[in-house]
């Protein structure tokens, strides 16, 4: 069927987060059967029908990139919140196990300080696709800086979950070390994972 | 008109034809289609993202709604979206006057 072509194929042309993409691909199947129902009804076949809905829709070339901004920036949203929320956590783990003398305190300044820098980097980015995008239009490179900000993020998260295992694994402090790591670890999945979709969303648009 | 001429328009006749009540997409095409008389082809692929957009900034809230065995998403203005369009009219009749005195001068 003509709808379930096109549909298909603007899905193919488009990268985003899975479920943000789904709602638009369902709403715009919807909005092409209730177009064709309409048009059918003031006598055309159903297939010219149809035809007539897919064209008026545009062609995947000429729609796609407004839909793929939306996603992009789906997608920048959400690599932005993983950012903010990362911050904390590891803020909170330097401050529990980094505490210690030697080198620690001085590697837990260098975290923290771009832990702050990346989650302010992410908070902005929410803000800018968000209530503030009514007057001001949305930087094109907003994007990759959120993306950029979470592979630091995800850099750090990293860094720190070996660091600070090890750390709390030499003074003998085995559950807060298997804390630590489980802590670090899956917010390191989690932003550098999302940091990884972003960098590939940005490419796109 | 064709949708190039449309396009720096399309967020104010979205948020007006919301001003009655809530629509789903295709009805919101539909509705600018009519109230324009037919003067004014959508092309319909390019309004699911500018209300996506619409949305994700407040000016629309959106929910999900099944009739017929379709799930249509249904757009309401919220109070954002009321202030932007009331802006939105009367820019365009500042706009519109400027451009008007300038096109048709009136007697000397």
């Amino acid at each position: 069927m003509i709808i379930d072509e096109h549909v298909a194929a603007l899905s193919a042309a488009l990268q985003g987060p899975a479920r943000t993409k789904a709602r638009m691909l369902t709403e715009v199947r919807a909005g092409l059967a209730d177009a064709t129902d309409d048009l059918a009804a003031t006598g055309l076949p159903a297939d010219d029908a149809a035809r007539r809905a897919v064209r008026d829709f545009g062609a995947v070339a000429d729609v796609a990139p407004d839909f793929q901004r939306e996603l992009t920036i789906a997608q920048a949203r959400r690599t932005a919140l993983a950012v903010a929320l990362s911050a904390p956590v590891l803020l909170l783990c330097w401050q529990v196990a980094g505490s210690g003398g030697g080198v620690l305190p001085h590697t837990a300044r260098l975290v923290g300080a771009a832990a702050a820098v990346a989650a302010l980097l992410g908070a902005g980015g929410l803000a800018a696709t968000g209530a503030w995008a009514r007057r001001l239009p949305v930087p094109s490179a907003l994007p990759r800086t959120v993306a950029w900000a979470g592979t630091v993020s995800g850099a750090a998260l990293g860094v720190s979950a070996v660091a600070l295992t090890v750390a709390s694994a030499l003074a003998g402090n085995w559950p807060l070390a298997a804390a630590i790591a489980a802590l670090t670890l899956v917010s390191h999945a989690k932003v550098a994972a999302s940091a990884r979709a972003c960098r590939h969303c940005a490419r796109l648009a | 008109m064709r949708g190039d001429a449309v396009r720096g328009h399309l967020d104010a006749l979205l948020l007006a034809v919301l001003e009655a009540g809530p629509l789903h997409g295709y009805a919101i095409i539909t509705a600018v289609q009519e109230r324009s008389g037919g003067a004014l082809e959508l092309r319909t692929g390019t309004v699911y993202p500018a209300l996506n957009r619409l949305e994700r900034v407040g000016l629309l809230s959106g929910s999900w709604q099944s009739a017929g065995g379709r799930r249509r998403r249904c757009y309401a203005l919220t109070d954002a979206g009321r202030r932007t369009l009331a802006g939105e009219r009367t820019a365009w009749r500042e706009f519109t006057s400027a451009i008007g005195a300038v096109l048709e001068p009136g007697p000397a």
